[in-house]
């Protein structure tokens, strides 16, 4: 008996850490490959860890430097390059292996090679190298980080403004065709953005607004003010009416309650709403293709980085920019998940 | 007087979004049904349309969609509920495990997309970990794969973007279900499997049905990954297709037209796919 017990309990740890692997180890060897410098990407096999220092060798032959780097495979120094230009070796050591360094000091520890004996010098890797070259090689990533906020920033105030007020009316006042409502919301959620977007490059263009975040805010805004609604619906509903009506009793008036009883108790569900809002903006990259081709978001500058460039740590590392806020958002708003999947009875 | 506009207050508070949906939603729609149906000189003709059907990779575009969407889902669904099953019982570490499952769902499609190709591309790090634990000999060319085994590659990486975040969800559903009803089955005799299909699912139904049906209508306009993955074209799918005249070719004289007639036809197949589950959904629960 308690053997059987022992078997199950080991195979549902075993179960546990599986799943944990699983999930993790891709993440965790993405986040290192955004570490990785040019050497690493190419070295095959590597250990997943990134390097945080470089272990190198420099001797003066022939009138050149010659910089030999430690390799763990082969646990020796490896010859990597000859030269006796302090630039050239500036620019190989920067684009191999991510280490900045300025040609004074280049010059300063490299000369003392020339009296024939062997420098050995550890370098730091520069860990940020590529967020920053990701920045310099596509020369409208911090415009496009810009865009994504912006557009994000106006889908919140879209949804939030128009959707609370939809959800806020369908929880509390006695209206006709609530059913239709609801499901017309439910709809709209479902509908696919991409065939609202293509005949909304005519409109936009027509307003003077194509190419511009507010633009893709407003077709973003169509699914999310129905999921405002639906969210709010169900928060205002939780809110109990007998809160109100004793704040009105006690003399305050109707705005005086909603600001101070009502929208204070739904605050939490708001900041969930705008963070959705804002996950959607952030995250697409259809929208942002059909209307905003020549002025990217961040997603779509990402998509085309990948297409465009060999070098999957620079992908990576902009990919890890992405990545940060969507991670921290849905996280706060966790608790919030079973709603955007909805209770909905058919 | 006052009584009249207190009837009215509600109806005001919902015309923006009312207004907001006539501009936004129901106009730009109409516009594309009429903009499919017309050619380029303005007059009704379904040339759009024959076009679309005649284009040789729009029923490989179709199918796969088709595939990606049907396969997925149910690989998901049917893993995920066995896995929420499975945990549905405080244990130690169940929180920490319920946050890292998280983690797949929080990173964005572009993101997910990179995240893979920095795993499949020749030097990436599962070749790599292959190789140290001596499972292969040779990096694997992963990347060039095609026709249907590119397929399940996109299935599989979609399982575990969204397998996570659907255990979550029935987890909490069987979180919250009361557990009397359960037990009342095992008291009258009922085995493990008896209670579940019997009385677990058909009280969980209304969530498995809205999560499956929009986790469907998603995985019906899946393209980024494929297009990040292999590139356009090795594998087609309906939204692909939009992108690609709106991205590739998008100065061709027919892009416009091309695009929006696909997108009717994308919304088309979402809608009717939409309706067929719920149909049959709703014809089971009488029987």
């Amino acid at each position: 008996m308690n053997t059987k017990k022992l078997i199950t309990r080991t195979l549902f740890l075993l179960f546990l850490v599986t799943m944990l692997i699983a999930i993790l180890v891709p993440f965790f060897a993405f986040l290192a490959t955004s570490l990785y410098s040019s050497s690493e990407v190419y070295q095959y096999p590597r250990t997943m860890m990134p390097r945080f220092t470089y272990d190198m060798k420099i001797t003066w032959e022939d009138d050149m430097y010659q910089l030999s780097v430690y390799e763990d495979d082969i646990e020796d120094y490896e010859l990597k390059i000859y030269t006796n230009s302090p630039e050239k070796l500036r620019i190989y050591l920067k684009k191999q292996y991510s280490v900045q360094l300025t040609d004074e000091e280049i010059v300063a520890d490299f000369s003392k090679s020339k009296d024939g004996t062997a420098v050995y010098m550890q370098y730091k890797k520069d860990l940020l190298y590529n967020f920053k070259t990701f920045f310099t090689i596509t020369s409208n990533a911090d415009k496009a980080i810009m865009n994504s906020i912006i557009a994000a920033g106006w889908t919140i105030l879209i949804s939030l403004s128009i959707g609370s007020m939809a959800g806020y009316t369908i929880a509390r006042y006695r209206i006709k065709w609530k059913k239709q409502i609801n499901l017309s919301l439910l709809i709209v959620r479902m509908f696919p953005m991409v065939a609202v977007s293509i005949p909304m490059l005519v409109y936009l263009i027509r307003m003077g607004l194509n190419g511009t975040m507010f633009g893709l805010a407003i077709v973003y805004s169509v699914g999310n003010i129905a999921l405002t609604a639906w969210i709010t619906n169900s928060i205002f509903q939780g809110i109990s009416v007998e809160l109100e009506e004793a704040s009105l009793v006690f003399g305050a008036n109707k705005i005086q309650t909603f600001f101070k009883i009502t929208l204070p108790l739904a605050f939490p569900g708001l900041v969930a709403c705008s963070m959705y809002a804002f996950l959607a903006a952030w995250n697409d990259s259809i929208v942002a293709l059909i209307l905003s081709n020549s002025n990217p978001t961040l997603s779509l500058l990402i998509y085309k980085a990948i297409g465009m460039s060999g070098d999957i740590q620079l992908a990576a590392a902009g990919a890890v920019i992405l990545v940060t806020p969507s991670l921290i958002f849905t996280f706060i708003i966790k608790n919030y998940i079973n709603q955007l999947w909805g209770d909905v009875k058919f | 007087m006052k009584n009249k506009l207190k009837q009215f207050t509600p109806y005001m508070l919902l015309a923006p979004a009312l207004i907001y949906y006539i501009m936004f939603w129901i106009r730009p729609v109409i516009k594309a049904v009429f903009e499919s149906l017309t050619d380029l000189e303005g007059s009704l003709s379904i040339a759009n349309y024959v076009e679309v059907f005649k284009e040789p990779v729009f029923a490989e575009a179709f199918g796969n969609s088709m595939i990606f969407a049907i396969v997925s889902v149910i690989l998901q669904f049917v893993i995920a509920f066995m896995l929420a099953l499975l945990l549905n019982k405080k244990f130690k570490g169940s929180n920490l495990l319920l946050f890292v499952a998280l983690i797949p769902m929080a990173v964005p499609p572009t993101a997910i997309a990179v995240l893979w190709r920095t795993a499949f591309s020749s030097y990436g790090w599962l070749n790599n970990m292959m190789q140290k634990a001596g499972l292969i000999e040779t990096p694997i060319q992963w990347l060039t794969v095609r026709g249907k085994s590119a397929l399940s590659f996109l299935i599989l990486i979609d399982t575990w973007t969204v397998l996570p975040s659907v255990m979550i969800i029935l987890l909490a559903g069987l979180q919250n279900l009361n557990k009397e009803y359960e037990e009342a089955g095992y008291v009258f005799g009922a085995s493990r499997w008896q209670v579940i299909k019997d009385i677990t699912i058909p009280i969980l139904k209304p969530t498995i049905v809205t999560a499956i049906i929009l986790r469907m209508i998603s995985a019906m306009q899946v393209w980024l990954i494929g297009v990040m993955m292999f590139g356009f074209g090795r594998v087609p799918f309906l939204v692909e297709r939009i992108a690609y005249y709106s991205d590739v070719v998008p100065l061709l004289d027919n892009s416009y037209k091309m695009s929006v007639t696909y997108s009717v036809v994308v919304t088309v197949i979402v809608l009717v796919s939409a309706m067929i589950y719920l149909k049959l959904n709703s014809r089971g629960r009488k029987t």
